[in-house]
């Protein structure tokens, strides 16, 4: 694993989310240094997609400012920041159902090229690297969870980001799988990819995170590494005692 | 969609061009020429709003309005101001698809499609109102006459080129001209980066924009597109059929009528709202003596399409051959 350089990347700073009378998110700040993985932890409802969703644009917080590489793109709107470089993939996976599995990788790599055909090029590569390579002209309705998964890494992948959000994407994936997924998003870390992961599964976290945060109920309630973390009592408590008792 | 086409379907575009060319001389009727050049009409704009809402996925009802705005604004710039159509026929397209731009504006900001529904229908409704109560300029409910035909020229080996009533010939060919200029307009845009961005776009809002799809961008400029060619055929409407009144040009009858065609046709394909147009014309010439109730059988023959072919006369031969993943790309 290459050593993360000093560099702020991503900032956020006092970031809430606030819907009706629910805080989602509770004045969360955070530093992302470039070439870092940072995973994101927490139990269900604790404001980890709503947290991704403020980084991508989908939701614009309630208050406080995110910057990227020293840019406030608080309010920008999410199609330009992926071309400023932020690409994320969806917890409840978002295929296009009408298209094929490289038309939908075409869609992301798209702003990249002229023509068409140069667009499919760099997609099927795309497809490829996840491994769907057998599945490029099928339809993407016809994938099953995993496959969405590993499309919706492939389409994120196709816009060229230099930050990456990955939402649950083991989730669903069949066990077996797993370490490729690893060893690829090792792969895209060495070239140069930064990226925050939302993961439930420990061992993931310990292989791929440089540092860990974890939250809950929308607060930052711990942060260090991935062993600091897991040793963490609160999150013992709350967490991963939830997990030993279920 | 977006593979090369295949030789077959240049072969099989080619050959439906030569009969549709050929087609006068075969059968000369002015009564059934009639009909062809009214199912050419209704194709350009069943074409113009599958666009809009079969591959953008944009359920607007309100583009009758776009139909009026073009037959009225080439009708009133020739009678008015001198013009010929072959000029204002353009400037009224030019005209709806500003109108088109303006409207779409606000309304596609609405992400619910059930308002957009609502608010579509009653822009168009308040155009409709609007045309019928400037009687100084429209003449209102008593119907706008005297609207210029297109002026004849002499068209070198062919012959004279006219346009009267009584000759429907040339009427037809421009109006086979437009459809022709009309689809191959749609099918570059819709084979093209920006197809992919719209179908992108109707299949996951979030997802696209999130891939750096700039979606007000592409909805307007797909709703601008769609309104200048639905202007087109009304202005080419007005001039041949010359006369005009706001139920004939913008009634709400109109669009209903579009949305059968489109759908027993086929949503979202390219041939279907073609096909739905003349089947639905001439249906709906064959059930004349049903009068008011010609709309009942439309009403029902939408619900069996949806039924049992949900998409569309277009598709249904390759329900037959069992591939039906493929049948979008017809
Ligand atoms: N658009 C929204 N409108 C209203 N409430 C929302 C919205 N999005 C999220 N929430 C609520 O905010 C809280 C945090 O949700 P969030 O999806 O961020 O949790 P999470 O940490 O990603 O959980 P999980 O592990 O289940 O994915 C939840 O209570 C959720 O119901
Ligand atoms: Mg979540």
């Amino acid at each position: 694993m290459s050593s993360p350089s000093q560099q702020p990347l991503l900032q956020v700073e006092q970031a809430s989310m606030v819907f009706g009378g629910l805080v989602a998110v509770k004045d969360l700040s955070l530093d992302l240094r470039a070439g870092e993985i940072l995973a994101l932890m927490g139990p269900n409802g604790a404001g980890k997609t709503t947290t991704f969703n403020m980084i991508a644009g989908a939701l614009i917080p309630t208050s406080g400012r995110i910057l990227f590489e020293g840019r406030d793109i608080t309010r920008m709107k999410p199609d330009g920041r992926c071309r400023a470089g932020v690409a994320r993939t969806f917890q409840i996976t978002q295929p296009f159902h009408e298209l094929s599995v490289v038309e939908n990788v075409m869609v992301g790599s798209m702003v990249h090229h002229t023509s068409l055909a140069e667009t499919r090029k760099e997609a099927l590569t795309y497809v490829e690297m996840v491994g769907l390579g057998a599945k490029a002209e099928a339809p993407a309705k016809q994938l099953s969870t995993g496959q969405r998964k590993r499309l919706e890494l492939a389409r994120a992948m196709a816009t060229r980001p230099r930050l990456l959000l990955m939402d649950e994407v083991t989730g669903g994936v069949d066990q077996k799988s797993i370490p490729d997924l690893v060893a690829l998003v090792q792969r895209l870390h060495g070239e140069g990819l930064t990226l925050i992961i939302i993961e439930h599964n420990m061992r993931v976290i310990s292989e791929l995170a440089h540092r860990a945060i974890f939250m809950n109920r929308g607060e930052k309630i711990a942060e260090g590494t991935p062993a600091e973390i897991a040793a963490h009592p609160d999150v013992v408590e709350l967490y991963l005692g939830e997990a030993a008792h279920a | 969609m977006f593979k090369p086409l295949t030789l077959r379907t240049y072969l099989l575009v080619a050959a439906l061009i030569a009969l549709a060319l050929a087609l006068p001389h075969v059968i000369d009727d002015s009564y059934l020429l009639h009909l062809m050049i009214l199912s050419i009409i209704f194709a350009i704009f069943a074409s113009a709003w599958n666009l809009v809402t079969g591959f953008a996925g944009l359920k607007t009802f309100g583009h009758h309005a776009f139909f009026g705005i073009g037959a009225y604004a080439s009708a009133l710039l020739g009678i008015n101001l001198g013009l010929s159509p072959w000029l204002t026929i353009w400037l009224a397209a030019v005209i709806a698809a500003l109108a088109g731009v303006f409207i779409g504006t606000p309304i596609l900001r609405i992400r619910s499609m059930p308002h957009v529904a609502i608010v579509t229908l009653a822009f168009a409704e308040i155009v409709r109102i609007t045309i019928s109560n400037l009687q100084g300029i429209t003449r209102g409910e008593l119907g706008l006459w005297g609207i210029p035909a297109f002026e004849g020229f002499m068209l070198p080996l062919i012959g004279e080129v006219v346009f009267n009533p009584s000759v429907k010939l040339w009427y037809y060919y421009l109006a086979l001209g437009l459809l022709l200029l009309s689809i191959g307009l749609i099918a570059l845009m819709m084979r093209s980066k920006v197809g992919l961005a719209v179908v992108a776009m109707r299949d996951g809002e979030d997802a696209a924009e999130s891939l750096g799809i700039n979606l007000a961008r592409f909805k307007l400029l797909v709703f601008g597109v769609s309104a200048f060619l639905v202007g087109l055929a009304g202005a080419f409407y007005a001039h041949y059929v010359s006369i005009l009144t706001p139920m004939a040009a913008v009634g709400p009858d109109l669009i209903i009528l579009v949305i059968a065609m489109v759908l027993v046709g086929g949503l979202g394909t390219f041939s279907g709202p073609i096909i739905g147009a003349f089947v639905l014309t001439f249906l709906g010439e064959s059930l004349r003596v049903l009068d008011d109730y010609r709309l009942l059988i439309y009403g029902a023959l939408i619900i069996l399409s949806i039924m049992f072919m949900p998409r569309g006369l277009a598709t249904i031969g390759s329900f037959f051959r069992r591939r039906p993943a493929e049948a979008r790309a017809d």
